[in-house]
């Protein structure tokens, strides 16, 4: 108990997320061993994918400081998922067709990063006009009809398993992560980041480019939305326009059980992509023991106030 | 002093914007369609402004403390399940009508309790709350919709006495009571206090745990309120209720002019701010635009109001110096 | 630090190690997957598929997602192929909601059906149908036209845009619009999503503007109470009737007030018993033949084998006089 109450910050959180992980395996194992196959491992990765590039995303947003905060990301994925296919009808080279996706998100995603940085426009605000935009124009484009089409090169990589290990987890999700990871901790950038969400007077006042920076930070994550509209795409064999419907929730969930502050300046990316593993295998886990679904918005619900409310304890406590 | 001038140029600044949008907007419709500028229309859309004016004022306290709180929606749904319930059992109309706010009090006082004493952020701990309550209502509906209920509520609440809906007399009632505690009572001015800064006004000795609860309670009454309304005018209670009633508010009131920020507050400008939205989807639905735009020029009008104002506080302040030389 | 993690480990590998057993196989499983859960429609779908289970003797699991986004209903699924259940049959929102489980699922010996929203191309083994699409859109069509001529203007108020068995039979409706009553105005569909706020907003909106409708289609049973009571608050009762594919029980009291002029539906719950029946015979191997009977069903069943459709029959009509025999 005593090494638990030590740790802080980002050590915190990931042990606590393993217990809750060790505490979800243990109880498949009880109630449901034949749970455990190969095929679950890799729905539980298939399933992840989406969710864990954008909750990516969404973190680096969040940990830029400033209020940080991205509610258009599912707008972004539905109207990323079906402008590319667009393109593609309107005569764009089908092998061209991934750059376009994460090309259009970087692009919606700029677009929230100049309502907030030169605009001033407080993100939560911004945010959610770009989502009524985003998610509604997709809609309201394609009538709400699905764009099929897709070159069937590109649906072996988005169906495609490894080892048991999903084609895009493996070779968008990961890296992205690996690449994110890498930044934040190792380079100066990072360091950037942090310092912008930590105290954005003082980084100001050292001279790093706060409004630069976090522009930057939307088209990443808006990049990151677009790369989640590709592996929709890629999947499903079509573009849906409410793909990304629910998105900015579970992914705001999924970065505040991954430890990220939501003032910024803490957190590390490690712990999102732990918490959209639990997450997804919680629910897997409930689907296997046939709880009923409306179970899991609760669970998760109650899950993230217990978290929250740890980590406020647990600071008491020193 | 000076700031709070300003703020208050500033928000008259912004009401004015919309009466006239409303204003213009109101003349074209009119002259693009020739249903629109009827008494019978006027009343419709009043009447489905009434669920959004009540959250609305809930969340504009809530903005103008510095929090928010996304699970309005889904906190008028389980009221809506209570006064429908009472409604079926035949319970006496007028207890039925209270049961809505009474509900959206006690989920009000919870979410309190969460965000308040629990110290979890606002937008966080209501995001959770979100979820649990999202479950209840699936175990209290037990799956079903409560559909076809007794019309005992919406006769109560279809009178109108002096000609005027009773709808309209209950949100000025609820408008007038609210104004007052912010203008004549101390209460108004600990929010907004709260709202500029929690750590200043705990030190100015404000007790700022009990006005933050106060206001989450107060949010959840009006919440609950509108909760009644809602199945009395529509008598069903689905499992989607309310299902966009939080973001929906949180761009109403702050397209009036309240500040996610805190600090400030527009009772005008929420009741602006929700008029316009939904003059603009009847106007546009009576013009041929398709409804599934109509999400889209919410979003955009949200924008454009504060985009238009950023560059114009821009464009003044630099005059301003320029003057100054 | 490190030695914290590594039991943490330790005992997540041996908890797998220790629990690789196969389960013991007993009865046959059949699952449905509808579009939304708490909806009555579905509900009645699943106490069907109850009533078959119990009687043919196979396991009945029902699942289905809170909201009605693809991606939901795919995890759904694909945690059933997993789990190993025998039949899977799901009331798609959109093709996308199996399209990339189809293949595992014929791999791994699994019977993957459509019931109630169908996903023609996409290789299932057979389309369970209430009736056909173009059946529901005529039906529709022609029983109003009995009623509000065939020179009326008709609005027609839809759930979701992205619902695919919606829009098939809207574009029914249409096409029987086009063809047989070329006087017919058909107003182009609105969206309400899934309140019954939505729903009213909407279909108050389209009486104001067009003054002279006469009629108004709630397609998705969310949209019935909607769109019933504002054709109630409007107090255009008799001028403008509202119909749709609406439950006896949620438009009882709009067919007795005369909101509603009638109703078409099918029986979910036959549906449903309907469902679990095709999936025992999938899994038994038995071919469907052109006309099957079902035990419980007065007429026999048709299958058409050139689509792969297996159909419950036409569809009802209910109306104030009959509305009260039936209780879905």
């Amino acid at each position: 108990m005593k090494t638990i109450r030590n740790l802080k910050g980002p050590a915190l959180v990931l042990s606590l997320l393993t217990c809750l992980w060790v505490i979800v395996i243990l109880m498949l194992a009880l109630l449901k061993p034949s749970a455990f196959s190969l095929s679950t491992t890799t729905t539980i990765l298939q399933f992840s994918t989406i969710l864990a590039l954008v909750s990516l995303g969404q973190a680096i947003v969040i940990l830029a400081g400033g209020a940080g905060i991205d509610l258009s990301v599912g707008g972004n994925v539905s109207l990323s998922a079906i402008l590319g296919m667009l393109a593609l009808k309107a005569g764009l080279p089908p092998s061209l067709l991934p750059i376009a996706c994460i090309a259009i998100g970087a692009l919606l995603g700029a677009a929230n990063g100049l309502l907030v940085t030169r605009l001033a426009i407080l993100p939560l605000i911004a945010t959610l006009g770009t989502l009524f935009v985003y998610s509604g124009v997709a809609v309201a484009i394609t009538g709400g009809a699905a764009l099929s089409g897709v070159p069937a090169w590109l649906l072996v990589w988005g169906r495609g398993v490894v080892a048991g290990v999903p084609v895009p987890f493996l070779t968008l999700a990961v890296p992205a992560f690996i690449v994110a990871g890498i930044i934040l901790t190792w380079t100066s950038w990072g360091r950037w980041v942090f310092a912008m969400g930590f105290n954005e007077r003082s980084a100001r006042l050292v001279g790093i480019p706060v409004d630069r920076a976090r522009l930057l930070l939307y088209a990443i994550s808006g990049a990151l939305a677009g790369a989640a509209a590709l592996i929709s795409i890629a999947w499903l064999g079509s573009a849906r326009p409410n793909i990304g419907q629910n998105l900015e929730l579970e992914s705001l969930t999924a970065a505040m059980l991954g430890g990220i502050a939501i003032s910024g300046g803490l957190g590390g990316v490690g712990g999102v992509m732990a918490a959209v593993i639990l997450l997804v295998t919680l629910k897997t886990g409930l689907l296997q023991l046939n709880v009923n679904t409306i179970w899991q918005v609760g669970i998760v619900g109650a899950l993230l106030l217990l978290v929250l409310l740890a980590e406020r304890l647990s600071q008491r406590w020193r | 002093m000076r700031q709070s001038r300003t703020a208050l140029h500033a928000l008259n600044g912004r009401e004015w914007s919309l009466l006239a949008a409303c204003a213009v907007t109101i003349l074209l419709f009119s002259v693009a369609s020739p249903y629109f500028a009827t008494s019978g229309n006027a009343g419709t859309i009043l009447r489905n402004s009434i669920e959004l004016l009540l959250a609305g004022l809930g969340m504009t306290l809530l903005l103008a403390m510095g929090g928010i709180d996304v699970s309005i929606g889904i906190v008028m749904g389980l009221a809506a399940i209570g006064v429908g319930n009472a409604l079926g059992l035949q319970m006496n109309p007028v207890l039925t009508a209270l049961i809505g706010p009474a509900i959206g009090a006690a989920l009000g006082f919870i979410t309190a309790t969460v965000v308040v004493l629990g110290r979890v952020p606002a937008i966080v701990g209501t995001l959770g709350l979100l979820g649990v309550y999202r479950t209840a209502i699936f175990v209290l509906l037990g799956g079903q919709w409560l559909s076809g209920l007794p019309t005992g509520l919406t006769n109560l609440l279809s009178v109108s006495p002096l000609g005027i809906p009773f709808a309209a007399w209950a949100i000025a009632a609820v408008y007038l009571a609210v104004w007052m505690a912010l203008r004549r009572a101390p209460y108004g001015v600990h929010l907004l206090a709260i709202g500029n800064s929690e750590e200043k006004a705990r030190l100015s000795g404000i007790a700022v745990v009990k006005v933050r609860i106060v206001t989450f309670v107060i949010s959840g009454a009006l919440t609950g309120l509108a909760a009644t309304f809602y199945v009395a005018n529509y008598r069903n209670v689905e499992m989607t209720i309310g299902s966009s009633l939080s973001l929906d508010a949180i761009a109403a009131v702050v397209l009036g002019g309240t500040s996610i920020m805190g600090g400030r507050c527009s009772l005008i400008g929420t009741v602006l701010g929700v008029l316009l939205l939904r003059i603009l989807q009847n106007g546009l639905l009576l013009v041929g635009v398709p409804s599934l735009w109509q999400p889209v020029v919410t979003g955009g009008l949200l924008i454009g109001v504060l985009a238009f104002e950023s560059l114009a506080n821009r464009i003044s302040i630099a005059n301003a110096g320029w003057m100054r030389r | 630090m490190r030695a914290y993690f590594n039991k943490v480990l330790a005992v997540s590998a041996l908890a797998i190690a220790v629990s690789t057993a196969a389960f013991a196989a007993d009865k046959p499983k059949v699952a449905f997957v509808p579009q939304l859960i708490g909806i009555p429609y579905f509900n009645a779908m699943e106490a069907g598929g109850k009533r078959a289970a119990g009687e043919l003797g196979v396991d009945f699991i029902y699942s289905g997602p809170v909201d009605t986004n693809p991606v939901d209903q795919l995890q759904i699924v694909q945690n059933l192929i997993d789990q190993g259940v025998n039949a899977v049959s799901v009331s798609v929102l959109d093709a996308s909601s199996i399209a990339p489980v189809v293949e595992a699922a014929k791999a791994k010996g699994i019977k993957l059906f459509t019931s109630d929203s169908d996903a023609p191309d996409s290789g299932r083994a057979v389309y369970v149908a209430q009736a056909t699409d173009e059946g529901l859109g005529t039906a529709i069509i022609d029983e109003l036209v009995k009623r509000v001529g065939e020179d009326a203007k008709i609005g027609i108020v839809s759930g979701e845009a992205t619902a695919s068995n919606l829009n098939a039979w809207i574009g029914f409706m249409q096409k029987q619009a086009a063809a047989k009553y070329p006087k017919l105005k058909l107003l182009e569909p609105q969206y309400a999503g899934g309140t019954a706020q939505r729903a009213a907003q909407i279909a108050g909106d389209l009486m104001t503007a067009n003054p002279d409708i006469k009629a108004i289609i709630a397609v998705a049973s969310s949209t019935c109470p909607g769109v019933a009571q504002a054709i109630e608050t409007a107090g255009k009762i008799g001028s403008v009737i509202g119909t749709g594919y609406c439950s006896p029980n949620t438009a009882r009291s709009y067919l007795k007030s005369g909101a509603f002029g009638f109703t078409v539906l099918w029986d979910p719950a036959q549906l449903g018993y309907l469902t679990v029946w095709a999936g025992k015979q999938l899994i038994d191997g038995k071919a469907f033949a052109a006309e099957n009977t079902v035990p419980g069903f007065t007429s026999p069943v048709t299958y058409d084998a050139s689509k792969g459709i297996l159909l419950l029959g036409p569809p009802a009509i209910f109306t104030a006089d009959n509305v009260d025999k039936f209780d879905f």
